[in-house]
């Protein structure tokens, strides 16, 4: 490099020799910390040729006399004009960008400055998502951008949360976004294990004029992750450690009786558990207690020396034992720079979490490699190379004591955890989860593996042709052992051992142009044409395996019984067509259309192909001369924009009338009929407007947007019913309408902006309402408690009114259709509860980052509300009348609220009222579950330059993390509820209702971030 | 030019993009309209028929015979009562509390199984006559015969209790997909189950292999059919042509094995649920092992309990009295496995017995007034259940059918007979509010006690999906 520079030189002063006129400028480039910057670009203001700084930093150009002013910019850097005097040497230092605005974001395939940016986008910097201890990014995007609401589906370690942009957008299809990574779309196995610090960039597409282009699976909006990038500069070696303490975030507004308050309960309901039945038998046998004795003739005295004995040999707390010492610990090394030729960033990275609950852990290793490399001077070559692997000891989650979470709310505080001969104590479940977890085994291996490269030519100055192709790799196993010995197999008759997994292969093939030209130095114009080709091969496999000799052995060789070998297959594939063609007027007006041709191998013979297409305009008033003399006001930008975009049946042959022959009768093939055929099914299309502004006061000491938005979902994918008379129940195709409308706002103030002191508050709120406004029958279910009903939200509960405690005799009351009162419990009184639907309705971020010297403080508050919840959980530990099958349930100590006598108001009905004892459900469980919580507060340090200088190194961050410190809820329980619990599936809506879904942690995170 | 010849050998790389490459088939399916060409296309559908028996054909609802058919009829009723210790599996239906929203789901199981046999007598036509044709199709006409008398059992009044105006659902026999069927009248229902069955008996084969239908499977349905619609004598001419003129019943060593699937005696049908099907559904209705003790859901009512005598072979193949959570109840083991090392509720769904079969014939007999003949036939069945058993002699008139219903129900408990018999002999259900679920007859009791005779909830409630969707169906009265 330097040889070549040095025979560039000698030309140089060859030329000197030649024209008289010029002379020569030297200097030398450095960066605010003095360091040099390699392949500054020095120009003389106006001219079209420059030269380019040396490694040390240092340049040399010939200027002629007419030259005035000397431009010197690099990458991420301020660029600088600095008058051209009558010395020979001028040495420049650059100020750091403000690189939020020159970050360069990908939207809609192509790259675009931040600055530029003219639809509804969301850009979430690598800063908000690095070294925090959620090992899923999805997590991480919570309250991070205005109109993304993200749930997370449960506590436990990796798992991925459930995203909605502007509102639930389908009723039968994905209500998911499309995620895009490094340009294609990727399966949630593949962003689930994205290591969060290898991101550079999110941007969130919300409206139609960025997500158009994506056509027909953005209906739902875009995500694009971009990963890191080498930037200018010698490489940075940069290591990072981090360790978090978990622990369990208390449930709010609730507490399990301890042992005496539950036996006391117990007593009080007439109810006797088995524990202390066989003491008193025990006791009538030795003569000790005469043989009428029952609990509720015994004295006073003996009745509590029972209880006392009880208590004593009882676990206490079960949370002791069901749940873990949880912790999270990660290493990373990343290695990144970029010369003239080439950019590069590696990384490699290790995370070792151990879950809160008893047993589960997961570890994951990845490493990176991002590499871009001019060829040529017009063709530019790059790959980036991921993989990823994960191990996961899963535990059950069910509403049984297999789950140990659930185990904590099933098994009282005074039944043992062991037996006096030291196996487990089955307790009254007839279960142990402790058992359960050590011999009934589940573990997920994860592998990802992601590539694409890429080259690109430039042309005429204008166009460039990028070819790309990427391939997602994702391998799933699932390996189950119910290990011969333990209780399961004994319950079950069998042992065996199942390996579950599948295969899935993504490939994507883009091809683009795009042309950018500046006519007249005012008329911009940018064009893009492509064409893309992708398709996805998903092939699973299951093989089970019984009668395994001794659990030592756990392959499958080892049964002496093969029980299941099965495997499946299935593919789409895509064919698209897109282009956008933007204009703007001297960044002061612009306008923008964009189109796709998308045609799709799930859909029938007669539909398959789609258009979509979005226009949309902007003017930025701060552009305009007559406003430049409006000082107080910096920036102010005024935007629109409508169009459309599709979304896909989660269904690969839904058009399809097929018979299935993966069926059998007496271990013979059979051939069953599986689906009625519909040729016209077609896309989902989502058609929807938004009008926003963004605006900044004071040199944009305020900054802050406002968007407007309303988005319309035609051709719902619903599966139409058919007469159940005629063996289905339904066939899929494109019914109803859901509208999705609402308003975003984010504010941003810089309150201090002292060199040593800076403080930075803001804020976001989101509000959205949901409405179905067409469907094939007016309200029909969706879920046992919940129903469709035109002009009400998705999901609008559907239940029977409780109306409180008869304070006169004790019995629940219930509010019949005609809201007349009645004790007696029917279905048919249930009624639509508008406008109680799990749906939020608004939500948002308060936010606060204090920079003082080297100190940095910030703190991230999250809330949101609106919605209810069916509160399954608090209702199964409420016996509600003392049901002796849930009164043998630990109970919450609010159980004994109940009816004693004539005139008492109380939640709960008589105890001993036989009529009672039911647990029906009701809107007596239905609660709000709005919520504020301190996501997150960092402190952290950075190491002056000078001290860091002195230990050799560039920079040390030092932190301290609190994630999830302080919740308030009036729920009973934790607020924020994505699946019920897992084994349950994938629910129809997220937080329809809970129930011992894997708990939620607070953690205290340390970690230290070292430049070399 | 270089450039571009160099970029355009790139693109040749990269790209690719045909139409064709939407034209994607499923890897486990077959289109419709190639699934039946050759005979052994049919073949596979007649093995999906009886896959639909097997699996319920609809894994959400599991509620045929190889499903919670065999204790819904004993949960409605009087046969058992609910375990205070199980988990209350079922007790929607139980208390009587189903609606249409929640209601027993063998409305759309049904006719799932009915579309597979209505797709083989559609496609078989185009078959060339004999052997194979003619079997296919008296297979075919009966099963969807049988499914038709459970469903309208389950969901109507019964023929003799109907009037001329009380209806019942479609009786469905083509697969078009966009029909949207009215009711029709239940008599007119029972006449059609009646002559599918009627058609098929001279059609189909007279040995088809266990668990298929066969001439003295169709017999045996027959004297069900005409039980129920009070044909007394036609119920007798088909029960002598299932049971044959001198019938043999399993003797009271070989009755235990019929519940271990170690032997076929005694059972004219039965739905096979092999090792690989691994189906626990008819065991885990009843209950669960738990810490090597048995857990159930439901156990035998304290009366009924009683009415098992020591000597009745029955008592212990049905019932086994033992502790849970040192609580002593009577547990039904009547699915509890195979022999050997046969796993947790995993045996053959046991539809037909000759035993049923006698029984039906023995009312038929005593109803039409031939007292001596039903007596012979109660006292083949009792020799062959009590041991030690002596011949009644000169029990006649109603003491005689009191006892014949008695023994019926003895015999065909946790079976799925006794609620749809009491509705057949329009009889409430009465259950003693005395007796709890323990085996001393203490412990948590009986809630719900009494369904009046003829209450609208005899008759289940059509799924709301149906009544909401396909407006000219209705409901049944009361829901």
């Amino acid at each position: 490099m330097s040889k070549i520079f040095t025979l560039f030189m000698c030309a140089m002063l060859l030329m000197l020799q030649l024209n008289a006129q010029n002379r020569t400028i030297t200097g030398k480039i450095t960066d605010a910390d003095g360091k040099p910057v390699s392949g500054a670009s020095v120009q003389v203001k106006g001219a079209k040729q420059g030269v380019s700084a040396d490694d040390q930093g240092a340049f040399s150009i010939s200027v002629n006399s007419s030259a005035k002013i000397l431009v010197i910019s690099a990458i991420g850097l301020l660029p600088q004009e600095i008058r051209i005097g009558t010395g020979s040497v001028i040495n420049a230092t650059l100020a750091p960008g403000d690189k939020s605005l020159d970050e360069v974001v990908v939207v809609g395939y192509q790259a675009v400055k931040k600055k530029d940016l003219n639809g509804a986008v969301s850009v979430i910097s690598s800063k908000e998502l690095a070294q925090k201890p959620i090992s899923n990014f999805t997590q991480l995007l919570q309250g991070k951008s205005t109109g993304l609401q993200v749930v997370g589906a449960s506590g436990q370690p990796g798992t991925s949360g459930f995203l909605r942009i502007r509102g639930t957008g389908s009723i039968n299809a994905s209500s998911e976004p499309l995620i895009m990574i490094d340009g294609i779309a990727v399966t949630s196995t593949a962003f689930a294990l994205i290591n969060p610090n290898d991101i550079e960039n999110v941007t969130v597409l919300k409206d139609a004029s960025s997500a158009a282009i994506y056509g027909s699976r953005a209906g739902n909006g875009v995500i694009v992750v971009t990963t890191k990038s080498g930037k200018a500069g010698v490489a940075q070696i940069r290591y990072s450690f981090q360790r978090g303490f978990v622990s369990l975030q208390e449930l709010p507004n609730v507490r399990l009786m301890d042992s005496k308050e539950k036996l006391q309960w117990e007593y009080e309901a007439g109810i006797t558990n088995p524990i202390i039945d066989s003491m008193i038998s025990n006791r009538k046998a030795q003569g000790v207690f005469p043989a009428t004795a029952t609990l509720f003739n015994l004295a006073a005295d003996q009745r509590l020396a029972l209880w006392d004995l009880t208590t004593s040999r009882g676990a206490g707390d079960w949370r002791n034992y069901y749940l873990q010492n949880a912790s999270t610990e990660s290493h990373e090394v990343s290695i990144s720079g970029a010369t003239d030729k080439m950019k590069y960033f590696f990384s490699v990275n290790k995370l070792d979490e151990v879950g809160l609950v008893y047993k589960s852990n997961r570890n994951r290793i990845g490493a990176r490699l991002n590499m871009e490399y001019k060829a040529l001077d017009w063709l530019t070559t790059g790959v980036n190379v991921s993989t990823a692997y994960a191990r996961e000891y899963q535990n059950r989650e069910l509403f049984n004591s297999q789950a140990p979470w659930t185990g904590y709310f099933l098994t009282n505080p005074y039944e043992p955890v062991y037996l006096p001969n030291g196996t487990y104590n089955l307790t009254f479940q007839g279960f142990s989860p402790l058992e359960g977890q050590d011999f009934n085994t589940f573990y997920n291996n994860n592998l990802s593996t992601f590539a694409t490269g890429f080259v690109e030519g430039k042309f005429f100055k204008h166009l460039a042709i990028k070819s790309l192709v990427a391939l997602n790799y994702n391998t799933l196993l699932s390996e189950s052992y119910l290990q011969p010995g333990s209780n399961l197999a004994a319950i079950l008759g069998y042992n065996s051992k199942s390996d579950a997994g599948n295969q899935d292969l993504q490939l994507v093939y883009t091809n683009t142009a795009t042309w950018n030209q500046t006519f007249k130095s005012k008329h911009n114009i940018s064009l893009l044409a492509g064409q893309e080709f992708s398709k996805r091969n998903f092939y699973s496999y299951a093989l089970e395996g019984r009668g395994f000799p001794t659990a030592s052995v756990n392959t499958i060789d080892n049964a002496s019984l093969a029980q299941r070998a099965t495997t499946s297959r299935s593919q789409f594939s895509i064919i698209s067509y897109f282009g956008s063609a933007a204009y703007d007027f001297d960044k002061k007006y612009g306008v923008k259309l964009s189109g796709r041709r998308d045609g799709s191998s799930r859909f029938g013979i007669n539909n398959r192909f789609a258009n979509f297409w979005a226009v949309s305009g902007w003017w930025n008033a701060k552009n305009e001369n007559f406003m430049s003399k409006v000082s107080f006001l910096s920036d102010l930008k005024v935007r629109g924009s409508i169009g459309t975009a599709g979304n896909v049946p989660n269904q690969f042959y839904g058009s399809l009338g097929t018979y299935a022959l993966n069926a059998a009768y007496n271990n013979l093939p059979a051939a069953i009929p599986a689906q009625i055929a519909n040729p016209d099914l077609t896309w989902e299309k989502n058609k929807n407007w938004d009008l926003g502004v963004d605006f900044g006061f004071l040199e944009n000491r305020i900054t802050g947007t406002f968007d407007y938005y309303n988005r319309v979902t035609n051709d719902l994918l619903y599966p139409q019913p058919v007469s159940l008379a005629t063996g289905f129940a339904s066939v899929l195709s494109n019914i109803g309408t859901l509208k999705n409308s609402g308003f975003e706002i984010g504010l941003s103030g810089d309150i201090f902006r002292q060199k040593d002191f800076k403080w930075n508050v803001s804020v976001s709120y989101t509000n959205n309402t949901n409405k179905v406004t067409s469907l094939i029958s007016d309200d029909v279910p969706s879920t046992g408690t919940s129903r469709l009903k035109i002009g009400q939200p998705l999901n609008t509960y559907f239940l029977v009114r409780w109306a409180g405690i008869n304070p006169a005799n004790g019995k629940n009351q219930y509010y019949k259709a005609d809201n007349s009162i009645t004790e007696t419990y029917s279905a048919s009184d249930a009624v639509l509860l508008e406008g109680k639907t799990p749906l939020a309705k608004y939500f948002g971020s308060v936010n606060s980052n204090v920079t003082f010297k080297q100190f940095d403080l910030s703190l991230q508050f999250y809330y949101t509300g609106g919605n209810y919840t069916y509160n399954n959980q608090y209702q199964n530990n409420l016996a509600d009348g003392g049901g002796a099958s849930v009164g043998l349930r630990p109970q919450y100590t609010a159980a004994f609220d109940y009816w004693h006598k004539a005139g008492d108001i109380s939640q709960f009905p008589s105890l001993n009222d036989p009529t009672q004892k039911q647990n029906l459900t009701t809107t007596k469980y239905l609660e709000k579950a709005d919520y504020v919580t301190l996501r997150d507060i960092v402190l952290s340090y950075n190491l002056s330059d000078a001290i860091a200088k002195r230990i050799k190194l560039s920079g040390v961050r030092f932190y301290v993390q609190g994630t999830n410190l302080w919740l308030k809820t009036k729920f009973h329980g934790l607020p924020e509820i994505g699946v019920s619990n897992r084994e349950n599936g994938t629910p129809v809506q997220p937080g329809l209702n809970n129930l011992y879904a894997y708990p939620s942690s607070k953690a205290v995170t340390v970690g230290l971030d070292i430049r070399f | 030019m270089k450039k571009f010849l160099c970029l355009i050998a790139l693109s040749a790389v990269f790209a690719s993009c045909k139409k064709a490459e939407l034209d994607l088939q499923p890897f486990n399916q077959i289109e419709t309209a190639s699934a039946f060409t050759t005979q052994t296309d049919v073949t596979l559908a007649i093995n999906g028929m009886y896959n639909g028996l097997r699996t319920n054909a609809n894994a959400n609802a599991n509620s045929y015979v190889n499903g919670t058919w065999n204790i819904i009829a004993d949960v409605m009723a009087d046969n058992v009562i609910v375990s205070s210790l199980g988990r209350q599996s079922l007790t929607f239906f139980g208390d009587w509390r189903y609606n249409a929203d929640n209601t027993f789901n063998f409305f759309q199981t049904g006719y799932t199984i009915i579309r597979r046999a209505n797709a083989i007598l559609e496609n078989i036509e185009a078959f060339p006559a004999g052997a194979f044709k003619d079997n296919t199709k008296g297979e075919a006409l009966a099963i969807r015969a049988m499914v038709y008398l459970d469903m309208v059992r389950t969901y109507s009044k019964t023929f003799e209790n109907a009037s001329a105006t009380d209806s019942t659902m479609a009786y469905i026999t083509t697969t078009d997909a966009k029909i949207l069927p009215s009711k029709e009248s239940v008599k007119g229902f029972y006449n059609k189950v009646i002559s599918d069955l009627t058609t098929a008996l001279p059609l189909i084969g007279a040995n088809n292999g266990v668990g298929r239908f066969n001439k003295t499977v169709v017999s045996g349905l027959l004297s069900r059919a005409y039980l129920y619609t009070g044909d007394f004598a036609n119920c007798i001419t088909a029960a002598n042509a299932a049971l044959g003129t001198t019938p043999v019943l399993p003797n009271i060593a070989d009755f235990p094995k019929i519940w271990t699937d170690d032997t076929n005696n005694g059972v004219l049908f039965k739905v096979l649920n092999t090792v690989l099907d691994n189906v626990n559904t008819q065991g885990v209705n009843y209950f669960q092992i738990v810490g090597g003790l048995i857990k159930s859901e439901y156990v035998v009512e304290y009366n009924l309990n009683k009415k098992y005598l020591s000597n009745d072979v029955r008592t212990s193949s049905y019932i086994q009295t033992s502790l849970f959570n040192g609580v002593l109840q009577n547990h039904i083991v009547k699915y509890r496995s195979r022999s050997g090392a046969g796993v947790a509720g995993v045996v053959d769904a046991k539809v037909l017995r000759t035993a049923e079969v006698l029984l039906n014939r023995a009312e038929a007999y005593q109803r039409s007034g031939s007292d001596l003949n039903a007596l012979a036939d109660l006292n083949l069945l009792k020799a062959n259940r009590y041991t030690g058993f002596i011949n009644i002699v000169g029990l006649a008139g109603p003491a005689l059918l009191a006892e014949i219903l008695a023994e019926r129900r003895l015999e065909l408990a946790f079976e799925s007979d006794r609620f749809w018999d009491l509705k057949r002999r329009n009889q409430p259900v009465v259950r003693d509010p005395n007796f709890g679920d323990r085996a001393d007859g203490t412990g948590v009791k009986y809630i719900f006690t009494n369904l009046a005779a003829g209450d609208y909830r005899f008759q289940l409630p059509y799924p709301s999906t149906e009544v909401n969707f396909n407006k000219a169906f209705t409901q049944n009265p009361g829901y």
